[in-house]
């Protein structure tokens, strides 16, 4: 009974007996991971159902005769390019250098911009050829729509992303900084880099 | 936390390169797009580039090669569910259904 520990001693003891951080992280880091991972359910069912009207479709048009592919292409490069500057950002502020956290948060800021941009040109060219929520001059009345909710969701959250990275650097810009809120954005605008991976596959390239 | 950051706080090289495997990813889905072969073929292609630019993303930017195995293993959570809303609806679809939408 003395040498061997109780059930509630043992409890208490392990990583769930409060007073430690079982996943290792700070707690903005476990919450930014928590909202990734929502995030990405909301995403997945997006996906998904795209995927179920497509099959259930008749046709699909072909979307290298609707899309700008060097445009889509050219997008998915810069926003690639935006996810690695942040990662290096994040590697300057972790140093404590906010001078180059900051340089790299700016050209993560253009390459959001950019990204924006693009699809702005994009959607207005859409728009111009006749193609709404409801109907589209090429087939399926959910081949548009799809696209709007689908592109629309992700650029929301380029647009959401650039705002964060924006306060980011103005903070970093004020010496406001730590590598921990330069990491959580870092992780967010990953995620919206994941998310074009997969819309990028999945509606342009399938 | 901190002294473990330090290991890894200037790695500028390995962004680089993941950066630069990411790119020939992506050519490589590009081509996969491209190329005339079997839809189901093809969609099994792209399903494994994808899985294998998530994984180099989230494992080099977003660090997670660093974190504990149960912070890893609750990233899972929204592939899998996928696969389940996936197994459930794609059935649906191998019969008679696409009388179910009509080209306008």
């Amino acid at each position: 009974m003395d040498s061997t520990l109780t059930e509630q001693q043992r409890i208490l003891a392990s990583d769930w007996g409060g007073g430690k951080s079982p996943f290792g992280t700070s707690w903005s880091k476990f919450m930014m991971w928590i909202f990734i991972i929502s995030d990405a359910l909301t995403f997945a069912a997006f996906l998904i159902t795209y995927g179920f009207m497509r099959s259930i479709s008749p046709e699909w048009p072909k979307q290298t005769e609707v899309f700008n592919m060097v445009l889509i292409t050219f997008m998915t490069f810069v926003l690639i390019s935006s996810s690695a500057v942040m990662a290096m950002a994040v590697a300057a502020a972790r140093a404590a250098n906010p001078k180059l956290a900051f340089r790299f948060l700016v050209l993560t800021i253009v390459g959001g911009l950019i990204f924006l941009g693009c699809q702005a040109f994009e959607w207005t060219h859409l728009i111009e050829e006749g193609a709404r929520l409801t109907h589209n001059p090429w087939g399926v009345p959910q081949f548009a729509a799809s696209f709007f909710v689908i592109t629309g969701f992700h650029g929301f959250h380029v647009f959401s992303g650039v705002t964060i990275l924006s306060i980011v650097a103005i903070r970093a810009a004020m010496g406001k900084y730590s590598g921990d809120g330069v990491e959580n954005a870092g992780l967010y605008w990953h995620f919206v880099d994941v998310v074009w991976v997969f819309v990028f596959a999945f509606f342009y390239l399938l | 936390m901190a002294e473990h950051h330090d290991q890894h706080s200037i790695h500028y090289k390995t962004y680089l390169m993941t950066w630069f495997w990411l790119l020939v990813l992506t050519a490589l889905a590009l081509g996969v797009g491209y190329t005339h072969i079997n839809a189901t073929l093809k969609a099994l292609l792209l399903v494994c580039t994808t899985l294998f630019k998530i994984l180099v993303i989230a494992a080099f930017f977003m660090h997670l090669r660093y974190e504990r195995l149960n912070l890893i293993l609750i990233t899972l959570t929204p592939l899998i569910l996928a696969v389940i809303l996936f197994s459930f609806t794609f059935p649906e679809t191998l019969g008679n259904a696409t009388h179910l939408i009509r080209v306008r």
